[in-house]
């Protein structure tokens, strides 16, 4: 249960935003889910980041800038609109409900990272980049921001940012036992081709031990190579995902359930590709 | 403390605690058609439209909203002037319970509101935030069909 005492601001610039943070249990206000989850009675104010002007998605220099208030039906709407991060809007389309994504912000779940989370397997192949408000600001690789610990300091994120490649293809699979549930896993496949053989290729899953892997090895193996069934079956064996076990699944049961997923997926892809 | 908010296209103030969700202030001053039930966000029965988007009113802080244009079922239509939206439902016999019907309504009518001749995909994909223990949901899809139809049969625009 939130403190009853709880003191909301308002502010109307970035770096009002970001001197009030730096106080001891002041944290960010975005669409308050996550927050109205965990309910931390440490939290003795919160920051609404709505009259920040982080509600936007543009595109400039073949780079999508997505502001971090922006909810998941915002990039979902864009894509619809434009044509663009499918990926992205695919992997959010398939997260919470209908009115949970009128609420959820980019930003917020890029910060907080939950163990379910369907974004950061599609961002990461799409080589995001996370601009964090500062003196000056900063942009870094999410993966940077991942391995850095920059993601456990307090901060306020501006924008994420993703290529706008066109002839990116790629698939996001995530297993949950019934729509309505948060994810065990999510992995994303995103790939590049030249006469459908693949000259660069990107493969991360969430829910892992570490939270996130970057499979190096599945990827090393698909490049220059045809999608055909049989480099499928083998990129399988390449793809090691490292899980624990939960109350509910063993490692193993979602090492192998994470490996159909994975080939499912460039089954998929390699029906895109004709 | 009271706080000023836009409901159903009225200036309300109402008494609330800066922790409380918007379902709790909004209950706690009587509008009582929006409905709590699991408080987690998965039965959509507290659903109200946020500046026209259906959110889980259980998962919105009440000082997040205060800005903002706040529709619960009572704002497209009552019991003596339903919408057309509302009759159909009555008419399908889309309602059993009627807790759902209130966030059901408000999910259909936002997606009416945008699409006007939704497929069943689509509406099926509109709902899937609200939970009915009712009537197995094929009444609550027809109902939105039925109300497409009649929009398009009798050329009405969703008001």
């Amino acid at each position: 249960m939130l403190n009853k005492n709880l003191e909301w601001f308002f502010p109307r610039t970035i770096e009002e935003a970001v001197k009030l943070i730096a106080e001891q249990g002041i944290i960010l206000h975005g669409g308050g889910t996550r927050i109205l989850k965990t309910s931390p009675k440490s939290i003795k104010g919160l920051v609404d980041v709505g009259k920040l002007n982080l509600n936007f998605i543009h595109r400039s220099d073949n780079k999508i800038s997505i502001g971090a208030a922006s909810t998941y039906d915002d990039v979902i709407r864009y894509s619809a609109k434009t044509k663009k991060l499918p990926l992205l809007a695919q992997a959010l389309s398939e997260a919470a409900s209908t009115p949970l994504r009128n609420r959820i912000t980019i930003g917020g779940s890029v910060k907080d990272f939950p163990i379910w989370s369907s974004l950061y397997a599609p961002l990461l192949a799409l080589r995001a980049q996370v601009e964090i408000a500062g003196e000056p600001d900063k942009i870094i690789s999410l993966e940077e921001y991942l391995e850095s610990g920059i993601i456990k300091t307090k901060h306020l994120i501006k924008r994420i940012i993703v290529e706008d490649d066109s002839h990116l293809i790629g698939g996001v699979k995530r297993f949950a036992l019934i729509r309505f549930e948060y994810p065990l896993f999510t992995v994303a496949v995103a790939l590049h081709t030249k006469h459908k053989i693949i000259s660069e290729s990107r493969i991360f899953i969430t829910g892992v031990k570490g939270r996130y892997n970057h499979c190096k090895r599945a990827e090393h193996f698909l490049v220059e190579k045809e999608l055909t069934d049989d480099v499928i079956h083998e990129a399988g064996k390449h793809f090691n995902p490292k899980f624990v076990a939960d109350y509910k699944y063993s490692a193993e049961y979602k090492e192998h359930t994470a490996n159909v997923f994975f080939t499912d997926l460039l089954q998929d892809l390699k029906g895109k590709l004709k | 403390m009271k706080v000023e908010f836009k409901i159903n296209n009225t200036s309300k103030y109402l008494e609330l605690l800066p922790n409380e969700t918007l379902l709790q202030a909004l209950r706690n001053n009587d509008f009582t058609e929006v409905k709590c039930g699991c408080n987690e966000g998965e039965c959509g029965a507290c659903t109200v439209l946020l500046d026209g988007k259906p959110v889980n009113s259980c998962q919105v802080f009440a000082m997040s909203a205060h800005e903002k244009e706040i529709t619960t079922v009572k704002g497209i239509g009552t019991l003596y002037t339903p919408h057309l939206l509302q009759k159909t439902f009555v008419e399908t016999g889309a309602d059993q319970c009627g807790f759902c019907s209130p966030g059901m309504v408000l999910a259909a009518y936002s997606l009416l509101k945008e699409n006007p001749q939704p497929s069943r995909e689509e509406i099926l994909a509109a709902l899937d935030g609200n939970l009915c223990r009712c009537t197995g949901y094929v009444k609550i899809v027809d109902a939105v069909e039925n109300t497409a139809k009649k929009l398009h049969t009798n050329n009405l625009v969703m008001e």
